[in-house]
């Protein structure tokens, strides 16, 4: 099994506004949360927006859903495949905290809820030890979309660390 | 003394708009033409004949009956059409509606009618043209805010979610979009384009729905405002603990 993802001393976040973002605003707010120094790694969960209806009379049409939008994160191409209804973040010290606190009220025109707690796994889970095997990087522990498919690539290495 | 129904107990808002509600005495908002309501409902062509599974009453020679002599048939069993659904999801964030209150709407006022009451939906099944007749009455009137219910005959999903930013509740099919401030719907109600834009009219200010809506929510009205209400339940809930209690 993989060790432990976390830094024990790391914070994890949850941004949860009252309303679902719209792909451009969560594009801003990733952007502007993806520049801080400080942010290990998040990710965007919400309801799930289907690329075709999934039963029903119409199973197999295209839906074509406003919120399903390819966003560019910190330069990278983010598919979304949700309506963005909230953040979880793991940071590495409170001073970070309060900079993503103050983005938000920035960004935000509604309120949102914004708390600590544990969000993402810290251990790896069965799930986890099936879709990646046993030496599997820390850092995508807990990280996988539960719905999503590997070969969908679901995960974004941002800043990938030079060679 | 002539007998009035009083429909439902309280003085709040919510009480009354229930009353509103279960008489049918609730105030026509919009206007929608029936081709446009045939297309949304998306059971037959506009302008096409309804397709009947039997041939009309009158030419089948019924037999002799008292309760066929004492009920007079719908219109549309009358003239044979076939068993058809409308199905309506109201938003938790004050939409003007509620399952319950639709399905006590279609029952106390429309025949023929079979309402079937879901936490999230509500679907009438009826004969084609009687469902019509109540689709139209409950979304040309103050029963239905175009951005917070909607017609979802698959994938009704949405109801318990957060809006979105433009104040739609959440469709993961996308039927309706908000064009300007009017609200339109592109699909019909199980997610099928359709050829034409249906205006559903401007949906309802916030305000506006916190006014007209049936559901008590402690940022509104809430439940334990309304003492009348809270007796009323509580006498319900007393006469039937008592009514189940039998000692031998």
């Amino acid at each position: 099994m993989s060790d432990a993802s976390t830094n024990a001393d790391y914070l994890q976040l949850e941004i949860f506004p009252s309303r679902l973002l719209s792909p451009s605003r969560a594009e801003t707010l990733l952007n502007e949360i993806a520049l801080l120094e400080g942010v290990v790694r998040f990710f965007v969960h919400g309801p799930r927006v289907p690329q075709t209806v999934p039963y029903g009379p119409a199973t197999g049409e295209t839906v074509d859903h406003p919120a399903n939008k390819v966003i560019m994160v910190a330069g990278q191409e983010v598919d979304l495949e949700v309506s963005v209804g909230g953040i979880r973040l793991e940071v590495t010290d409170a001073d970070v905290k309060e900079d993503i606190r103050e983005i938000c009220d920035r960004l935000l025109p509604f309120s949102y809820e914004f708390r600590e707690g544990l969000f993402i796994p810290t251990k790896q889970t069965v799930t986890d030890y099936a879709k990646r095997g046993s030496d599997a990087d820390p850092m995508l522990i807990g990280m996988a979309d539960p719905k999503g498919k590997l070969r969908n690539k679901p995960i974004c290495i941002l800043n990938k660390k030079s060679e | 003394m002539v007998y009035k129904p009083q429909f439902y107990p309280g003085a709040t808002s919510v009480a009354e708009n229930r009353r509103k509600h279960m008489s049918g005495n609730v105030e026509k908002l919009r206007d929608i033409s029936d081709d446009d309501l045939t297309l949304i409902l998306g059971h037959r062509a506009p302008g096409s004949d309804y397709p009947s599974t039997h041939p009309p009453l009158a030419e089948m020679g019924e037999p002799d009956c008292s309760v066929r002599q004492l009920v007079e048939a719908t219109p549309g069993a009358k003239a044979g059409d076939r068993v058809r659904y409308v199905q309506f999801v109201d938003s938790m964030y004050n939409a003007p509606a509620t399952p319950y209150f639709r399905s006590y709407a279609a029952a106390i006022n429309f025949r023929g009618v079979d309402p079937g009451t879901l936490s999230g939906r509500q679907v009438v099944e009826a004969r084609e043209r009687d469902m019509e007749q109540l689709a139209k009455f409950q979304i040309e009137t103050e029963m239905t805010d175009p951005a917070l219910a909607s017609l979802r005959g698959a994938t009704v999903h949405g109801h318990s979610l957060r809006l979105p930013e433009d104040g739609l509740m959440f469709d993961m099919l996308d039927r309706c979009r908000k064009e300007g401030n009017i609200v339109i719907m592109h699909k019909d109600q199980v997610g099928r384009p359709i050829d034409k834009k249906v205006n559903l009219g401007k949906p309802m200010s916030e305000e506006e729905a916190a006014k007209r809506t049936t559901i008590y929510r402690v940022d509104n009205v809430a439940f334990r405002d309304d003492k009348e209400v809270i007796e009323w339940v509580h006498r319900v809930f007393d006469q039937r603990t008592i009514y189940g209690f039998k000692p031998e």
